[in-house]
């Protein structure tokens, strides 16, 4: 600075000050932020070992006596043994959909010439932007109006007894996961393919001139190199499907197929006044993803920081 | 020449062959619905059978119409509007804040606090929600700290007259006191005549000297000042939580992709506005936020398509009440398929959330151009 020549010790201690100053407002910044972030989930574990009466005396302390018994009452009351499953199914296997399908499909476009990759590519990408939860009633429609069409057919060449009864797309697992590999697809699809854009295509053209079929490519060549951009989408995607709730909402209907997030909106509509067993539903909820993050907050950060984001 | 057809014939097989099963399901799941939620916001299909039922046919922009007439139709767009509002003004500038405190190691540990605020945004907003919707409750935490400090500041009021009333002496001007320090309306709805009443009710009651304790609580409960918050169940408060608990959910995304983004930028560029002398607001506004440019318009690209597909956190916290101030057009979208039952109604509300996304969408690229971003 101009005065460094000087160095008036008043004007450096005015400086040190301000910097000083500064430095705590920044952090207290910081620190309310993220306390506002984490403080209310930590008060809710804290509740949740509350007995309902404890909680209507105290609300913000911590339990004079902890009541862990909230867990197994909610636990039973909630069915969460069925919706837990039938998350896990969901989020598993509707993830793999999403990694197998965007793979292949990321390899066509971006190392096998066609005229059809600019409209089929930018139809992906523009799925990525479109709002899905406004399409959960056209959705619902077509889901049981394909199960009536598919019901009737079947049941006039005698395979079924009763048309009505046939759900093959609503109300079925299957539809579920159908539903959730193809909304996952454009954003996976959009990171892959960018992904095999970056790897040389003179790889490709060589094995293809040793003989090697596309399948032969993209098993042992293209893959093996995506391993790390597989694995983010992957970790990604599952949150989103665990998560999800406005189409499940509407396309299942039966409780033994319903997902986590189903079962706590359930659990609350019918508990809400039995604080202590709602508390402990909430934490049942939220603990495999947080778990999950603990576990993959690396990747996940990374797979944010890509604009891999899905508000 | 025919081993290059079969190649081309090849090439082309296993191009679809890799990309059709992905591309059948885009069908299935946007592609097909949009067209046949187009098909139907047009007809006057009433439910059922929809091929080989009860006939139905095109009737043309008619629900349209109905639609824009619809008082409620507008408040759903007014709030999904303010919704992209607090996402793109509260969010986006908020995780450039922060990001930006982390990236200059204005705060040390700043992969602990991204990893915090990060949280809320990986945990169901169904759980968040109905969470959010207990803190803001008229019997919730809030209210509870907030009554405390309430009867904390009436306790010490009440000690303080009777300790200057010298041993408890209940005059006129006691008991002025004493209603003063109470809440106004509950003293007019509890007496005709105050000060003549309560007068009366504390001598025939006996409170004196041994009892003060239980002359306060007794005044606490009669008329003492209570605060009973109700965010949520009243109409124009409602949406105020639902946009605060919008901005802190998502806050941290946003923190990671600028903090990654500004981690990119030329240490050397930096490190000479320093040497010369620059200071954090000028390296801030200068620098990194015209070198995120690019990244900003397309945080505010997702964050509006982001907006638009709220749903669940709204279903969760009020499910669209109070008298439907609340909703979100899809929201009201559901509402009128599944309560109204009227497909073709609802569908044309899905066509403009479409749209409106679209609109939005559409204008930040044309800001984008307009005011520069690179990539």
């Amino acid at each position: 600075m101009m005065d460094n020549a000087i160095t008036n010790p008043a004007i450096e201690a005015v400086k040190k000050t301000l910097a000083a100053v500064g430095k705590a407002i920044a952090y207290a910044v910081m620190g309310v932020f993220a306390l506002m972030a984490i403080y209310p989930i930590i008060w809710l574990f804290i509740n949740s070992f509350k007995s309902t009466p404890d909680y209507r005396i105290d609300k913000v302390g911590l339990p004079p006596v902890w009541y862990p018994q909230n867990y197994g009452g909610a636990w039973d009351i909630g069915e969460f043994s069925t919706f837990i499953p039938n998350s896990v199914i969901y989020t598993v296997v509707g993830t793999m959909g999403v990694v197998m399908l965007a793979s292949l499909a990321g390899f066509a476009f971006a190392k096998i010439r066609n005229k059809a990759t600019g409209p089929l590519f930018g139809s992906f990408v523009l799925g990525i932007l479109l709002s899905l939860s406004s399409l959960m009633i056209p959705l619902f429609l077509q889901l049981s109006q394909f199960d009536n069409v598919l019901g009737r057919l079947l049941a006039g060449i005698h395979l079924i007894g009763k048309a009505t009864d046939f759900h093959f797309f609503y109300n079925s697992r299957i539809g579920v996961i159908l539903v959730y590999v193809g909304s996952g697809l454009p954003l996976a699809i959009y990171l892959i393919t960018e992904y095999i854009r970056g790897i040389p295509t003179a790889l490709v053209e060589a094995a293809r001139i040793d003989g090697a079929s596309y399948f032969t490519i993209f098993r042992r060549i293209i893959l093996p190199i995506c391993v790390p951009i597989v694995t983010t989408v992957a970790i990604v995607t599952l949150p989103n499907i665990w998560n999800e709730f406005a189409l499940i909402n509407i396309i299942v209907g039966k409780t033994e197929l319903q997902s986590l997030p189903l079962g706590i909106l359930r659990f609350s509509g019918s508990l809400s006044s039995d604080y202590g067993k709602q508390f402990a539903a909430l934490v049942i909820g939220l603990l495999p993803m947080l778990v999950f993050y603990m576990i993959f907050h690396k990747q996940i950060t990374k797979g944010v920081s890509g604009g891999a984001i899905k508000g | 020449m025919t081993s290059a057809l079969r190649t081309r014939r090849e090439e082309r097989l296993n191009y679809w062959l890799f990309s059709l099963p992905a591309f059948i399901l885009y069908i299935f799941v946007f592609a097909f619905p949009i067209i046949l939620s187009t098909v139907i916001s047009l007809s006057d299909y009433k439910g059922g059978q929809m091929f080989g039922g009860e006939a139905w046919r095109i009737l043309g922009f008619r629900q349209y119409g109905v639609l824009f007439s619809d008082p409620a139709f507008w408040m759903a767009l007014k709030n999904n509007l303010y919704i992209v509002l607090i996402s793109v003004f509260g969010q986006l500038p908020l995780g450039f804040l922060l990001a930006y405190l982390i990236f200059r190691k204005i705060v040390r540990f700043g992969e602990f606090w991204q990893g915090i605020l990060y949280v809320p945004a990986i945990i169901s907003v169904i759980v968040l929600g109905i969470m959010w919707k207990m803190i803001f409750a008229s019997d919730g935490p809030i209210a509870d700290l907030i009554n405390q400090a309430y009867m904390g500041t009436f306790k010490n009021a009440l000690h303080h007259i009777v300790d200057a009333s010298g041993g408890f002496k209940v005059t006129d001007d006691f008991v002025r006191q004493v209603l003063a320090a109470g809440d106004p309306k509950a003293v007019a709805t509890l007496f005709g005549q105050p000060v003549a009443e309560l007068k009366d009710y504390i001598v025939t009651s006996g409170f004196d000297m041994s009892n003060v304790d239980a002359f306060i609580s007794e005044m606490y409960n009669l008329f003492a000042p209570k605060w009973s918050p109700e965010f949520l169940t009243r109409q124009d408060s409602a949406m105020i939580p639902i946009l605060f608990v919008t901005l802190w959910c998502w806050t941290g995304m946003y923190l990671i992709l600028f903090l990654a983004n500004m981690q990119k930028i030329d240490s050397e560029v930096l490190e000479a506005a320093r040497i010369d002398g620059a200071n954090e607001m000028q390296i801030a506004g200068h620098i990194v936020f015209p070198s995120l440019s690019g990244v900003i318009f397309n945080a505010a690209i997702l964050c509006i398509a982001g907006s638009m597909n709220t749903y669940a956190l709204i279903y969760a916290m009020t499910g669209g009440g109070p008298m439907n101030v609340t909703e979100v057009l899809s929201i009201y979208m559901y509402r009128t398929a599944t309560l109204g039952v009227n497909y073709p109604l609802s569908n044309a509300i899905a066509m403009v959330i479409i749209a409106f996304s679209f609109v939005l969408i559409g204008l930040t690229k044309f800001a984008e151009k307009r005011f520069g971003g690179k990539e």
